[in-house]
Order: structure tokens, then C-alpha cells, then sequence
């Protein structure tokens, strides 16, 4: 099974993301409504998959993109990063950031289901 | 793979959430627009209303509203580069904002309707594009020092150290609070949303960062929460209202603000934002909250509804077969168990139809500005809500009576700003709005202005009746349909709306009362007082010359058996009303009136034999009936066609027979047979 942790502060926007990424079989999904308790949730439980936002309420995504990539436990834990700022620039500084995946709102359900098919392919070969 | 999913089924939870932040957007410009007037600036709820407009649009593309992403797009841009720049918002830039904020709620409003959402005007889209910042931001000493970490201290934006500052020269304690997650915590819900929420309740948040930790016994996530607090609380309370037994909580203000200088602070907001941080505290965390849709829990209502008539035919057919001789005690048994998960069914259904009372006050402020600017006048709002809650349905009926009330003190009861100062009275007008629960049944509000009052003679005139002695006697003669006072000085005049559809909405539909308080030169207070619920009621049945009745038991202060003998005969009215008799009650004699004979019903065989007292402006009114039957729920239709709404009828019922039941008021339809000289409105 795979456990991904969906981090976005608006529910419509978590419950999109949910409805999209139902068609991989075998997920289940945990929300998390900000940086803060995405942090909280990834201390508490592991995760396959952080699928995070920029814009959120007490810390943005970028701080909890480096608190990540600072712990020993959590530095290879896949990130992908949604969010509505969709420029060249931010994306540059996401991925110096650490994530491993940007994808820019508005997405498609094909092409969120295509990212994550692919960071999981992607992390299965380097388990194996 | 499944079926893909299609983003459009989410369009209704997303109305809902732009709604949201079209309220924060709204409320926080005004807030910004309230602490420039006051010299001041704040930043936080720039960034706020940054924030709100950056998720309508990320929303809205998610969903395809082109239109709204155009609009939200171009106030967002402009709203990230004055969050920057740390700059107050120009004048002409806030109205331009909230004219962006109009613009989007009209699309969501229409779209709410099953409309399209119109494009946004070229002229609109060319305003918020042109939108200029204003010069140099503001920058503020600071007056005290910080004992932080320079490593906590460099992650605190400038307005939060800012904040800070400003919180200890008015003698707060700045704080700061770790609070370290674990599982056992987390089961016992204690989690940092909930450790946020509580100390919320002692504290002002100012900020919470997350610092990684040896995993230890007291922090087996390796993590802690460092959460920097300004308070008057102590550190037992906050312990306290946190849950936890000891807190670690140590002081951040050092002693003599000379000891040191604060060190060149922090990342510029500017580095932040390019790091595509936005937000800051979220002060109601929404976890956990699920949005309905109105008009599902209207249907889960029907539902209930429907459940009680079948009860109610359920218990007549029971009734029916032990009147045969049938043993019917076990079913009994069953329907009493029955009854007691209705009421908690119905407990329930009601508690989730609960919105809080603030929601109706967050839109005032707008409407205030707008009158303000519309008339000329200068207003202070004064907004004191609280933590009631009422029925979604009851706060829609009472929004716009509100409205009116708060656009008829503005428009004509606060005089213009040299009137006033030639009265003697501040410049400034006051409009004050109180909001809150006087009961567990009942929610109080009032609206008050220092305005000019009301003149009762000039009423009087215009409705062509005797000057009134008193508010109630006003009131009732503002009340009357079509009387407009538009052209005397009074603050009753209004557009679309008078105060007889006040009072229809507050006394006819919601069962309230209505008061008025007036001083002649001094200003208006209207107090509306409305069931905090609705729908469906306790009641008791009753039998008048062979037709069922219903009243409500909160409105039933007594019921006494008639005794012929203690009745005193009070000869019939001329102008053909219906007699009044006098009962004796513990000896005080009391008003009766025949139900019978209001109705115009045949009168009974036997001469009534109950009297259900209610109590009208402070003053027992006693109705006879035949016969009381008993004591149970009830589901108020309202009646909506004016061919049948008739003074006292608040509506009907079916008690299981299949037949309607007229649901009265019998505190109103003493009003209406005029049985003592005080009129309706005036409540206890």
C-alpha cells in the first residue's frame, strides 16, 4: 500500500487532488490542512509520497520542503510540489529546494496521475 | 485505470470555499482600510488578503472560471508587490480591491444560481492592472529587545517582531511555548491544530516554527514546536488551557530594553515571498469542519420530519387498538424508545444547521463603508458578536432586517457631520450592533445610533392617528403597511424594505419580539429578539369546538382549569369584537378570551373548560378551550400564502391525521384583538 500525505490548506483543493489520484490502485491518503501539521503527521508516521503546496497558512511549503530535507529520516521521502505559482522561476527554486517533482494548478487529472507514476516507478527501482 | 476524475463535480465545495475567502478579503481590506485612517499600517492582513485571492484563483483555474482567475490574478499580483514593499495600501487602490471582490462574488453568485460567470469588465481588469503603490513603507524603532535565538529570530518577519514589540510596551509577556508531538499525545487530541486552537484562547500566536530535536522520550518524533506567544495569562493558565500538566514555557522579553539592540532582523518579507512562503497563523484552523450544502440539511430536515408524522400515525393506531382491548404495552415500550431517538435525531440534525452568530456581523462593515460613503456621513461601527449560534435558516431571515435597520441609521437617523457638531455631539455618529444569545433558546440583537431619534408627533401626522405615549405605541404605528416617513425627519424611511416587513420577519415568521427605544434628539435603539431555532417544536394540542389546535409550549405560561364560578362576564364589544371575560388567578383577575368565537366557531356543547395563559407585554392573557390532548413535537409549515396568513396563525402542522393543524400564536392574536391598551411589539 502506498501512503501518501496530501498538504494543501483549502479541502477542495486536498479533495481534488484525492479524486485524481484514486485511479493508482493500491493508495491511501492522509490530509494535512498545513505546513505545520504536515510536519506534526510526518514525525507521528512514514509516508511514500508528500504531495505539498507553497501558499499555506503559518509555514509555506518551501519551509517544510527544508525541514524535510534536514532530517535523516525523512531525506529521501519523494515530494511533489503543487502549486498555482507556475513560473520557470519558481520552479527552479522548488527543485534547488529538494522536491522532487513541481507540477503547476491548474493540473489535470492525467497529469498529477503521470507525476506520481512516475516518482513511484522512480523509487521503486532504487529500492530494488 | 478507473474512470478519471472530472474536477467539475467539485464545483460546489468550491463556491463554498471562495465564498470564504471572499468574506476574509473583504473583512481584512476593511481592517487595513480602518488601521491606515489610524496612521498605522498591518501587514498581517495584507498578507492575508494576499493569501485568500492566491487560493480563489488557484481554485477557480482548477475548476475553469476563467473570469474569476482574470480578476483574482491581477488584484493577487498587485497585493504580492505591496506585501513586499511593506507599503500602506493607497486609497484608490483598497476601493479598487474591494471592487475586485465584488466583481468575483457576483460570478460566484451566479454561478451558486446555475448562471455563467460574465467576464470581467475591460475597464475593471485596466483598473487593477494600473494600481500603484504608495511610497516609502513606514519603518518603526524598535523599543525593546528580544532574547531569542538568532536562529528562531531570523525566521519572525519583520511585522511579527513588530508585533511583538508593540505587545510588550503595552505590557504583554512575549512567550515562548514548546509543545513536542508524540502519538500518545495525538490520540489524546492533542496535536499542534488543537495546541494551537487552545492557547489561542490565552494568547496571541504571533508565530510557530518547527525545530527538529534529538529524538528523545519527551519528543519521539524528533520534533518540536516552538510556538512565540504574547499574552496576560499565566503560565499555568496556559499550561492549563493547553491540557498538558507543565508547559515549557520561558519568557523572550529581556528586562531593560537597553541591554542590547535588536539585531538587523530577519529575512526580508521580499526573500520570503520569492521563496513562495505566503502564510502565516491560520487563527481557525478549519480541520475537521465539513461544508454542506445548505439545502441537504434542509432535506435531512424533511426527512426527520417525515419520520414524526409517521410516529405521530404510528401512536394514533396504537391508541386505536388499545382502546380494543389490545395489549399494547410492549409497543408502548417501543415507541417511547421511539420518541427519545428522535429528539436526539433531531439534537443532532439541528446542531449541524448551527452558524455562528458572527457571520451575519462580518458583513456589516462593508455596508457601513458603503452608506458612509454614499451619504456623506461619518460613522464608527461598533460590532460586538460572540460565541452564539443559530439556525442557518433564522440567521437568512434575519440578515437582511439587519441590513435595513443599519441602512436606515445611517442614511437618515445619524445626522450630517455639522449637524452634529452644531448639536454638540462628536463629530463622528456611532452605529452599534450587539449580538448574542440571551437564553438557550433565544438570540438577542440590537441596533443602536446617537442619531436624531425619532419624532413621535410627526409619526403620529403622517398615519394620521394621536401622537403615541410611548416606543411600543411608535413602533406600531412605524410598523403600519405603507407608511413611509421618507419625508420627515425620522430613521425610518428605507428603499425596498419597510418596517412592516421587520416586523413581519421578526415577529410574524420567527416567532421573535420586537422592541424600540427612542429619546427625541438622542439617537435609536431597535432590539430584535429571535428563536435561536426553528422548525420544529415542542407543542401542545389542544380541542376548540371540535378543531385541533397547536401552540407552542415555550409560549403556554400556565394552564388553569376554568371554573365557572370564579368567571366574571365583561359585556360584548359593540364594534362586534369578541367578549372578553375576566378569570380569576390566584386571585388576580386575568383577561379571558373565547378561542371560539375568534375563530369564529360554533360554540361548544359544554362551556370550555381549560384556559391556556400566555403573557403579552408583560401582562397574562388567558385563551378558553375545550379540551387539552397532549404534548408533543410538532413540524411548523410555514404558511406563505397571504390568502390564508392571518393574524396569530404561525403556521400549520399535521399531527398524524393527515389533515393540517393550525399552529397559533396566541401571544400574537392577543395583539391582534387589541385586548389591552399595550401593543404587541413591546416585549417583557
Amino acid at each position: 500500500m502506498t501512503e501518501i500525505l496530501v498538504v494543501d490548506d483549502s479541502k477542495v483543493m486536498r479533495d481534488m487532488i484525492v479524486a485524481c489520484l484514486r485511479a493508482i490502485p493500491d493508495t491511501c491518503f492522509s490530509h494535512a490542512s498545513s505546513g505545520l501539521e504536515a510536519i506534526e503527521r510526518l514525525s507521528l508516521a512514514t509516508f511514500d509520497l508528500l504531495v505539498l503546496d507553497l501558499n499555506m497558512p503559518d509555514i509555506g511549503g518551501v519551509e517544510v520542503l527544508e525541514f524535510v530535507r534536514a532530517q535523516d529520516t525523512l531525506r529521501a521521502l519523494p515530494v511533489l510540489i503543487v502549486t498555482t505559482r507556475g513560473d520557470d522561476q519558481s520552479r527552479e527554486r522548488v527543485l534547488q529546494a529538494g522536491a522532487t517533482a513541481f507540477l503547476a494548478k491548474p493540473f489535470t487529472p492525467d497529469s498529477i496521475i503521470a507525476e506520481v507514476r512516475a516518482i513511484l516507478a522512480d523509487r521503486a527501482e532504487h529500492v530494488a | 485505470m478507473t474512470g478519471t476524475a472530472d474536477l467539475k463535480e467539485f464545483i460546489a465545495a468550491y463556491l463554498i470555499e471562495a465564498e470564504e475567502h471572499l468574506t476574509v478579503a473583504n473583512t481584512q481590506l476593511l481592517a487595513i482600510e480602518s488601521a491606515q485612517r489610524n496612521g498605522d499600517t498591518n501587514p498581517r492582513g495584507l498578507r492575508e488578503t494576499f493569501r485568500s485571492l492566491h487560493t480563489i484563483k488557484g481554485l477557480s483555474a482548477m475548476v475553469g472560471i476563467e473570469p474569476v482567475v482574470a480578476i483574482a490574478h491581477r488584484m493577487e499580483n498587485f497585493l504580492r508587490d505591496s506585501d513586499r514593499s511593506g507599503s500602506a495600501l493607497p486609497q484608490p487602490a483598497i476601493d479598487a480591491l474591494l471592487r475586485g471582490v465584488r466583481a468575483i462574488e457576483q460570478r460566484i453568485a451566479a454561478l451558486a444560481r446555475g448562471d455563467i460567470a460574465a467576464a470581467p469588465s475591460e475597464e475593471l481588469l485596466a483598473a487593477l492592472d494600473s494600481l500603484g503603490l504608495s511610497a516609502a513603507p513606514v519603518a518603526r524603532a524598535p523599543t525593546s529587545v528580544l532574547d531569542l535565538d538568532p536562529e528562531l529570530l531570523a525566521k519572525l518577519a519583520p511585522f511579527e517582531v513588530d508585533q511583538l514589540l508593540r505587545g510588550i510596551a503595552t505590557g504583554a509577556r512575549a512567550l515562548r511555548a514548546e509543545f513536542s508531538p508524540s502519538p500518545e499525545r495525538a490520540a489524546q487530541g492533542l496535536t499542534i491544530n488543537s495546541v494551537r486552537e487552545r492557547i489561542a484562547k490565552v494568547a496571541d500566536i504571533v508565530r510557530v516554527l518547527p525545530r527538529a530535536v534529538p529524538v528523545a522520550p519527551g519528543a519521539p518524533g524528533g520534533l518540536c514546536f516552538i510556538l512565540i506567544l504574547l499574552t496576560r495569562a499565566t503560565d499555568e493558565a496556559i499550561a492549563e488551557a493547553v491540557g498538558l500538566g507543565s508547559l515549557n514555557v520561558q519568557g523572550i522579553a529581556r528586562d531593560s530594553p537597553t541591554k542590547a539592540v535588536v539585531p538587523d532582523l530577519a529575512p526580508s518579507i521580499d526573500a520570503e515571498l520569492d521563496g513562495v512562503d505566503d502564510g502565516r497563523i491560520d487563527t481557525h484552523s478549519r480541520r475537521g469542519v465539513v461544508r454542506v450544502d445548505v439545502s441537504r440539511l434542509d432535506d435531512a430536515m424533511e426527512g426527520l420530519s417525515a419520520l414524526i408524522v409517521t410516529r405521530y400515525r404510528l401512536a394514533r393506531s396504537i391508541a386505536a387498538l388499545t382502546e380494543h382491548g389490545v395489549n399494547t404495552r410492549e409497543l408502548s415500550g417501543i415507541m417511547n424508545d421511539n420518541a427519545r431517538q428522535l429528539r436526539d435525531l433531531r439534537a443532532a440534525i439541528v446542531r449541524v444547521r448551527m452558524v455562528p452568530v458572527n457571520e451575519l456581523l462580518e458583513r456589516i462593515p462593508l455596508l457601513v463603508r458603503g452608506l458612509r460613503r454614499a451619504t456623506n456621513r461619518s460613522v464608527r461601527l461598533e460590532l460586538e458578536g460572540g460565541d452564539a449560534e443559530l439556525d442557518k435558516s433564522v440567521s437568512e431571515r434575519l440578515f437582511p432586517v439587519i441590513v435595513h435597520l443599519v441602512r436606515n441609521a445611517v442614511d437618515h437617523a445619524i445626522e450630517t457631520p455639522d449637524e452634529r457638531l452644531r448639536r454638540g455631539k462628536p463629530e463622528e455618529g456611532l452605529l452599534r450592533i450587539t449580538c448574542g444569545a440571551r437564553s438557550n433558546t433565544r438570540l438577542e440583537i440590537t441596533v443602536s445610533d446617537d442619531g436624531r431619534g425619532i419624532d413621535r408627533a410627526a409619526v403620529a401626522a403622517k398615519a394620521g392617528r394621536p401622537a403615541p405615549d410611548d416606543d411600543a405605541g411608535l413602533l406600531e404605528l412605524l410598523c403600519i403597511p405603507g407608511l413611509s416617513t421618507r419625508d420627515i425627519v425620522t430613521t425610518t424611511s428605507g428603499r425596498g424594505m419597510g418596517m412592516e416587513i421587520v416586523k413581519r420577519t421578526i415577529v410574524d415568521e420567527l416567532g421573535g419580539e420586537l422592541e424600540l427605544h427612542s429619546q427625541f434628539g438622542q439617537g435609536t435603539t431597535f432590539t430584535l429578539r429571535v428563536p435561536l431555532t426553528i422548525s420544529i417544536v415542542d407543542a401542545f394540542s389542544f380541542e376548540c369546538s371540535d378543531q385541533r389546535f397547536v401552540v407552542p409550549v415555550t409560549m403556554v405560561e400556565e394552564i388553569i382549569e376554568v371554573d365557572s364560578n370564579a368567571l366574571v362576564q365583561v359585556p360584548a364589544n359593540e364594534d362586534g369584537s369578541p367578549a372578553v371575560d375576566m378569570i380569576s388567578r390566584r386571585g388576580v383577575a386575568v383577561p379571558m378570551i373565547q378561542l371560539w368565537q375568534v375563530f369564529h366557531l360554533q360554540a361548544g356543547k359544554k362551556p370550555p373548560r381549560k384556559a391556556i395563559v400566555v403573557r403579552r407585554a408583560g401582562a397574562p392573557v388567558a385563551f378558553a378551550v375545550d379540551r387539552m390532548l397532549g404534548q408533543q413535537e410538532v413540524v411548523i409549515r410555514p404558511m406563505n400564502d397571504a390568502l390564508v396568513r392571518a393574524p396569530g396563525v404561525s403556521g400549520a402542522t399535521d399531527l398524524g391525521d393527515g389533515r393540517p393543524t393550525l399552529v397559533l400564536d396566541l401571544v400574537a392574536l392577543s395583539a391582534s384583538l387589541n385586548t389591552s391598551s399595550q401593543p404587541l411589539a413591546r416585549a417583557r
